[in-house]
């Protein structure tokens, strides 16, 4: 019994000093992480909404849940350029996050992989960027496409799935079909041509 | 006890990897591209060093029945250090090792260390040991990945080095290829060594 309680103690000890450690590194490390987030999520923004002003994105709540951000043309916050949401599903060996941006029509104007954890050299090429070029060629894709009935080429569609990944390209196009469908119901709905918005 | 012979043991006549075959779950998971294996030996050599030395340093104090349940402590307060500290300082590294970061706490290579050799030995040689022992993990890391990541993705350090022509061994960047080129070092490590005791 006594024995017990002496390595009991001996544990408690070096717990406690571990703890103790930890707590301090993760004070000093808690404000990067909280910035590297930050900036994950900025630069994908300002890949989704080329053409909105840095400083005039909103991000809106709906029941204390961020659920969209919505891109100004500038500062005055009148002149909308478009919506931009974060599209998130299964893909082969983790969640792929896609920071997808649409215009007021519901067309796909830019989208950012934020955030995968694919299989090397396969899954991975959704972000792919060719030698010689500056922007990912899967990604590149969606851009101009209406956001609706999106499917990769296994599944009769129009988006070129990465060779040897159609489960990490089919969960990017699926997320973002699914995701314009929310994105509609909770904007209300898109305009139906462009003209609209010049009146 | 010499400090080379006690240093330099890791790199090849005990190297872990292929002498040893200690740490191959890691080492088959990230040895897909050169980046992340030379990361994730840092990383594990990292974790290595600091709970050798504390070990070590403790080891007096440490009652034989509970010695296991504080090395585990000690390991995984160092790689709890390493993984807050890569998240907010090498995200892209964190990001790319993912999973496997915090598994450096069942790396077997790190308990293997301790009970072998710091919960035995003075502060200076487990220091030594655990540095020559990371590297060693660190080049055998490497090495396989070299050849998985140039045959299997035609890339070096992520810079492609064949042309445009040049199709890739998918396999080698899967797992099989991880089990069919660590099986091919195994195998030629032995190999040398039989015709050396010939």
């Amino acid at each position: 019994m006594k024995d017990i309680i002496k390595l009991g103690l001996i544990l408690l000890l070096v717990t406690s000093v571990a703890s103790a450690a930890l707590s301090v590194i993760n004070n000093i490390t808690k404000p990067r992480i909280e910035e590297q987030k930050r900036l994950v999520t900025e630069r994908a923004l300002l890949a989704a909404l080329p053409l909105a002003n840095k400083n005039a994105i909103e991000p809106v709540y709906i029941a204390d849940t961020l659920r969209y951000f919505i891109g100004y043309k500038d500062t005055l916050r009148k002149d909308i350029v478009g919506y931009a949401f974060v599209a998130k599903e299964q893909g082969y060996s983790s969640k792929i996050e896609t920071m997808v941006g649409v215009d007021t029509i519901g067309t796909i104007i830019g989208i950012k992989v934020m955030q995968q954890v694919e299989t090397p050299g396969l899954g991975t090429k959704i972000e792919e960027i060719k030698y010689g070029e500056t922007t990912p060629w899967f990604q590149d894709q969606f851009i101009g496409k209406k956001g609706t009935g999106l499917a990769v080429d296994k599944d009769k569609g129009e988006i070129t799935s990465v060779t040897g990944a159609t489960i990490s390209s089919r969960a990017v196009t699926n997320s973002i079909n699914n995701g314009i469908q929310k994105l509609e119901k909770q904007i209300g709905s898109f305009k139906k041509s462009n003209e609209e918005t010049q009146e | 006890m010499s400090i080379t012979k006690e240093f330099f043991k890791g790199f090849y006549k005990e190297n872990p990897v292929f002498r040893l075959a200690l740490g191959l779950c890691p080492t088959l998971a990230v040895s897909n591209s050169v980046q992340n294996a030379i990361g994730m030996g840092l990383a594990a050599t990292f974790v290595l060093l600091c709970s050798n030395v504390i070990i070590s340093l403790i080891r007096s104090g440490v009652p034989k029945k509970i010695r296991i349940p504080i090395y585990i402590v000690v390991i995984a307060t160092f790689v709890t250090i390493v993984d807050l500290v890569m998240a907010g300082f090498a995200p892209a590294l964190h990001k790319a090792l993912g999973i496997f970061v915090p598994l450096i706490v069942v790396n077997c290579i790190i308990l293997g260390r301790a009970e072998a050799f710091a919960g035995k030995n003075s502060v200076f040689y487990s220091f030594i040991d655990g540095l020559g022992m990371g590297i060693g993990f660190t080049l055998a890391l490497t090495l396989i990945s070299i050849v998985r990541e140039l045959f299997g993705d035609g890339k070096l350090w992520a810079i492609p080095i064949f042309g445009p022509s040049f199709e890739p061994v998918l396999l080698l960047i899967l797992p099989p290829g991880a089990f069919l080129t660590l099986g091919l070092f195994l195998g030629f490590f032995n190999w040398i060594e039989t015709k050396r005791s010939a």
